[in-house]
């Protein structure tokens, strides 16, 4: 299929792709804050124990956790203009993007009230206690003592839930949209060198998974700061990573001394 | 003064505390003994409502509540006039040793940072943590931790502070540091309710003991006279169980 493999094409797509990265940055953008505030929403009533509510909000996760994301995103995008219809909004100009990033958004907070429901849960109650017996309110023992050791535990969950939505928007292209995905199809299919627009679309990917995932190990250090035995900054990490190194260069040397005394 | 009148408390069918009346005046050290389940805990955390009474009375100098219809404002002035300090220390995780005393103060009683934190440099000195300020909870002994639990307390100027259990959680050797602390405070005249099972602190750092058995208090009085001679047969049955010699001379 296609043109003969041209490693030169992989260089030459991959500014055209990388173009297109702010519509699927502005994705990634638009389903997170979508997803942390509906996330923090959904979990209220199961932290309280809301009754009605509470069961509303367990049925709203197992939808978008049990159903695949394409599935959503047509159900969406075909299936809401139509129910909107009914009771005479009409929303056909909407642009296609608004429903990726709702759908995305739905989607991605189904994960993000979970993560936060057990972040909260395993905060332990003494400290809670503790913040009443000082006289804090219920809502200053919340967002004093509570959240930001939540927000501590949760970062490394949240963490593979925010890559997850970035590979995941590679589906966006379905309904049409110009993002990374979509963009390397048309470039595949203008030049017929298809495996080389996938290799640049995936290099994209993983160089932005890369840097996300280092911007977050850092808050994740920062928000765990209290965690830490050690005063030293780059504690076991650091250390840990050189010991590996040099572990790994000593291991292939002595292999190969070995092999070439016999 | 403190007095607590008729409290009682039901968890479902089960009445923990039924009735219970206590007078402690200002200064004076209560310690309250008893049996595993007789509502020690219950009691204390009622005082400050961590715990909501079903009836009775607290007073606390001139403020009164009624348990049965206390408001929000009630609630929030009784914790204002009560500390507590926990058997497991609960101190904030991720906060240090300064800003864990600092909190009440900045937080609730509204005080300048600066002033708060001069305040919680002075209490923390006092219990011998001087040189922790800057540490995470997590970098301490068990026995420095409740030593910042107690700070907490103490940094909040309260009418009472009151003690769960403050030396159970430890290990054997590190409880002598918190006790001296605790006897310290004492000696200083700030009113306390202890709970514990330290037979020799409650013995000479008691004002008033109270034997508490079943939700009821089956007797109290000063230390002297509920150790060597206990009126009541489940005093000396308890006394019996926990000191088989009967050590209890002065
Ligand atoms: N939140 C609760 N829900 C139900 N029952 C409870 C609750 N808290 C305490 N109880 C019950 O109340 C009774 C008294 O408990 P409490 O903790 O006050 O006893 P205690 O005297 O402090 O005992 P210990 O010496 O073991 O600490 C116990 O039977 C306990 O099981
Ligand atoms: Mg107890």
């Amino acid at each position: 299929m296609g043109e003969k493999f041209d490693i030169g094409y992989v260089f030459t797509f991959f500014p055209k792709l990388a173009g297109t990265l702010q519509t699927t940055l502005i994705i990634v953008g638009g389903a997170l804050l979508t997803s942390l505030i509906v996330g923090f929403l959904v979990a209220l009533p199961r932290l309280y124990k809301v009754p009605v509510l509470q069961r509303l909000s367990q049925l709203y996760a197992s939808f978008f956790r049990g159903t695949p994301i394409l599935i959503q995103l047509f159900l969406f995008y075909y299936g809401l203009p139509e129910i909107l219809k009914l009771v005479n909004i009409d929303v056909s100009r909407a642009p296609v993007l608004v429903f990726v990033i709702l759908t995305y958004g739905l989607h991605t907070g189904a994960y993000v009230s979970e993560t936060i429901r057990s972040a909260v849960a395993s905060v332990d109650r003494g400290q809670v206690e503790a913040a009443y017996s000082v006289g804090m309110s219920g809502y200053q023992a919340f967002t004093r003592i509570v959240m930001p050791q939540a927000l501590a535990i949760a970062v490394p969950v949240l963490s593979n839930v925010i890559l997850a939505l970035l590979k995941d928007t590679s589906l966006a292209f379905s309904l049409g949209v110009m993002e990374m995905t979509g963009k390397s199809q048309t470039l595949a299919a203008l030049t017929n060198h298809f495996v080389e627009s996938y290799i640049s679309l995936a290099l994209i990917y993983l160089v932005i998974s890369m840097v996300l995932e280092r911007l977050l190990i850092i808050l994740e250090r920062r928000l765990l700061r209290h965690e830490s035995r050690a005063a030293d900054p780059f504690p076991v990490f650091r250390r840990e990573r050189f010991r590996r190194i040099r572990q790994w260069f000593t291991r292939e040397r002595s292999v190969r001394l070995r092999e070439e005394a016999q | 003064m403190i007095k607590l009148t008729g409290i009682t408390k039901s968890f479902g069918r089960q009445q923990v505390l039924q009735g219970i009346d206590l007078q402690v005046e200002k200064g004076e050290v209560v310690v309250i003994l008893g049996p595993s389940g007789s509502g020690k805990t219950t009691l204390l955390r009622c005082i400050n409502y961590l715990e909501r009474p079903n009836e009775g009375r607290i007073e606390i100098g001139d403020f009164e509540v009624d348990c049965g219809r206390a408001s929000k404002k009630d609630i929030y002035a009784l914790r204002g006039k009560t500390a507590m300090v926990f058997q497991h220390y609960n101190l904030f995780k991720h906060k240090t040793v300064l800003e864990n005393v600092m909190e009440g103060l900045v937080i609730v009683q509204k005080m300048p940072k600066e002033t708060a934190r001069r305040r919680s440099v002075e209490v923390l000195e006092k219990v011998g943590l001087g040189e922790k300020l800057d540490a995470y909870p997590s970098m301490l002994s068990g026995g420095q931790q409740q030593r910042v639990g107690i700070a907490r307390a103490l940094a909040l100027n309260p009418e009472v502070i009151l003690f769960d259990e403050p030396t159970s959680a430890l290990d054997p050797e590190l409880v002598g540091e918190v006790l001296a602390v605790i006897r310290r405070i004492a000696k200083e005249g700030i009113t306390m309710i202890v709970v514990t099972h330290e037979m020799g602190f409650a013995r000479d750092v008691a004002n008033h003991v109270v034997f508490m058995d079943g939700g009821v208090i089956v007797e109290e009085g000063a230390p002297r006279d509920i150790f060597n001679k206990p009126r009541e047969e489940r005093t000396k049955q308890f006394f019996k169980r926990i000191m088989p010699e009967p050590a209890y001379s002065i």
